[in-house]
């Protein structure tokens, strides 16, 4: 090991081929009481103390670390501006325009919205696009040949034919579905939007692929279905964003109408910004809670 | 009003600290899950609704549930070890 | 002013419930025990707290709303304890132990 080169071992440590008996490893954690690293003895052999200086070299680094890092942070914090001071950097210009002007420029009643879906709204995009290189990161790591079949087995199988579960559930479902529609429709009327909206959907997903069980849901949206939604509501959002801005900045005079604040056909693209985040949020959820769970064949 | 902001902020520090000691990483998520709910009541408090209600979906609801299948996927829950049938 | 009195008991009540069923959760040992404390007492107290606030808004909008914060409540907190019960009478190795039962009592 030690002709190795340093990056070979660095491979090797990240790849977990060194060292597997080291106390703290993620294996023996916290699984089960008994499975506690086994006690250092006093005395030792050559290459064991070797490790135990290793992990004493560790530990200390660790602490240095962290003690450095806190005062540095600690620092900074103690150079911020004082909260609500009228001359901070954040008591700007920009800010009392956003609250004066902002009902007028973009036409949404939450302000809120409007910031994030129209002045900055590349913002919001590089977000969404987190999202989507997430769920494609996981796609690559799980869906690999052997996890092709969903099975399910176990104890926490049987969850998708308890009786009590199903029939609370349908009643419980469109209440969840209802919910989150309003939030995201009404994202720019009142507090919520594209995010707050698909979670609430991404959840009311995972309560029924766990009422009717996998293999029903993912009839219905596979992991196929799901990427391809994701990316026509990026796409859209790409293309509706870019109009905007290139109509917006450059005068061209082909605007969108931005109608009558207040009404939910207003405010110009931030009703179909806001679909299409909450559609790209709930699609994230549950495939990367149908991911996770599905069980792995031997 | 103040008072109870600051009852909050001392729970909200316990709870980050207890996520971090807790040696049961069931336990550790639960507590996660308690620190995300003050939080959101902290974010309504602070008149940003909007932050609440994504707080409490993605942190209270589905980061847990994302946490606990991933427990089970490692085997660290209880009844889903491989000697088991 | 009896409509503040009578709100301000309901809530006290509420509150009474949910410090009892957090109390029931720490002192007993078995899992099942705690689920029973906790959930069965969270339902009244939930109610309690509600209605309270229900006589303190009078009847506007936000008293539709709070009914339907007590119907999901009630809907969506026994299923939960019904499932996390039925996990625990599954995984538990010693159930026989925690919950002495007649052969056969315990079906699901």
């Amino acid at each position: 090991m030690k002709n190795k080169s340093l990056l070979h071992r660095f491979v090797d440590w990240v790849n977990g081929d060194v060292a597997d008996d080291r106390p703290g490893n993620i294996r023996t954690v916290g699984s089960l009481p008994e499975a506690k690293p086994p006690k250092e003895k006093p005395e030792h052999t050559d290459p064991l103390r070797h490790l135990n200086r290793q992990i004493a070299a560790y530990r200390v680094s660790a602490v240095l670390v962290c003690v450095s890092l806190m005062l540095a942070l600690t620092y900074t914090v103690l150079c911020l501006p004082t909260y609500n001071d009228p001359s901070a950097p954040t008591n700007n210009e920009v800010s009392q325009r956003y609250v004066e002007q902002g009902m007028e420029e973009t036409g949404a009643v939450n302000t809120v919205a409007g910031m994030i879906l129209d002045y900055r709204a590349f913002d919001t995009f590089g977000e969404s696009t987190v999202l989507f290189t997430a769920t494609a990161a996981v796609l690559f790591i799980t869906l690999s040949k052997h996890t092709k079949e969903w099975t399910e087995r176990g104890p926490f199988a049987d969850s998708s034919k308890d009786p009590i579960l199903q029939v609370v559930g349908k009643i419980l479902l469109p209440m969840i579905f209802v919910y989150g529609i309003y939030v995201v429709l009404n994202g720019h009327l009142s507090p919520g939007g594209g995010f707050s909206g698909g979670a609430v959907l991404g959840g009311g997903l995972i309560l029924a692929s766990s009422m009717f069980g996998q293999k029903k849901m993912v009839r219905v949206l596979s992991a196929n279905v799901t990427t391809g939604l994701s990316v026509a509501c990026l796409l859209a959002y790409a293309a509706m964003k870019g109009y905007s801005f290139f109509t917006g900045a450059n005068h061209v005079g082909w605007e969108i109408p931005k109608g009558t604040p207040g009404d939910i056909l207003s405010s110009g693209f931030i009703l179909p910004l806001n679909i299409c985040v909450g559609i790209i949020v709930a699609c994230t959820m549950f495939s990367f809670y149908s991911l996770f769970s599905q069980v792995e064949e031997e | 009003m103040i008072y109870f902001e600051f009852l909050l902020l001392i729970f909200l520090i316990f709870c980050a600290v207890g996520t971090v000691f807790t040696r049961n990483l069931l336990s550790s998520i639960i507590v996660f899950m308690a620190f995300s709910a003050i939080m959101s009541v902290i974010w309504l408090l602070l008149e940003s609704p909007d932050l609440a209600i994504t707080e409490a979906a993605v942190g209270a609801g589905v980061d847990t549930i994302l946490f606990l299948v991933t427990l089970k996927r490692i085997h660290a829950l209880k009844g889903t070890e491989k000697d088991e049938k | 002013m009896i409509r503040t009195i009578l709100a301000v008991a309901l809530m006290c009540f509420g509150m009474f419930s949910v410090c009892v069923s957090a109390l029931g959760l720490f002192r007993f040992q078995c899992v099942l025990n705690r689920i029973h404390a906790a959930a069965v007492t969270d339902t009244l107290g939930v109610l309690g707290l509600m209605l309270g606030l229900v006589l303190l808004c009078g009847w506007t909008v936000m008293t539709v709303k709070i009914c339907i914060i007590i119907v999901f409540m009630w809907l969506a907190g026994p299923v939960v304890t019904h499932l996390v019960a039925k996990m625990e009478l599954l995984t538990e190795r010693n159930i026989d132990a925690e919950a002495p039962h007649e052969e056969g009592e315990l079906l699901l």
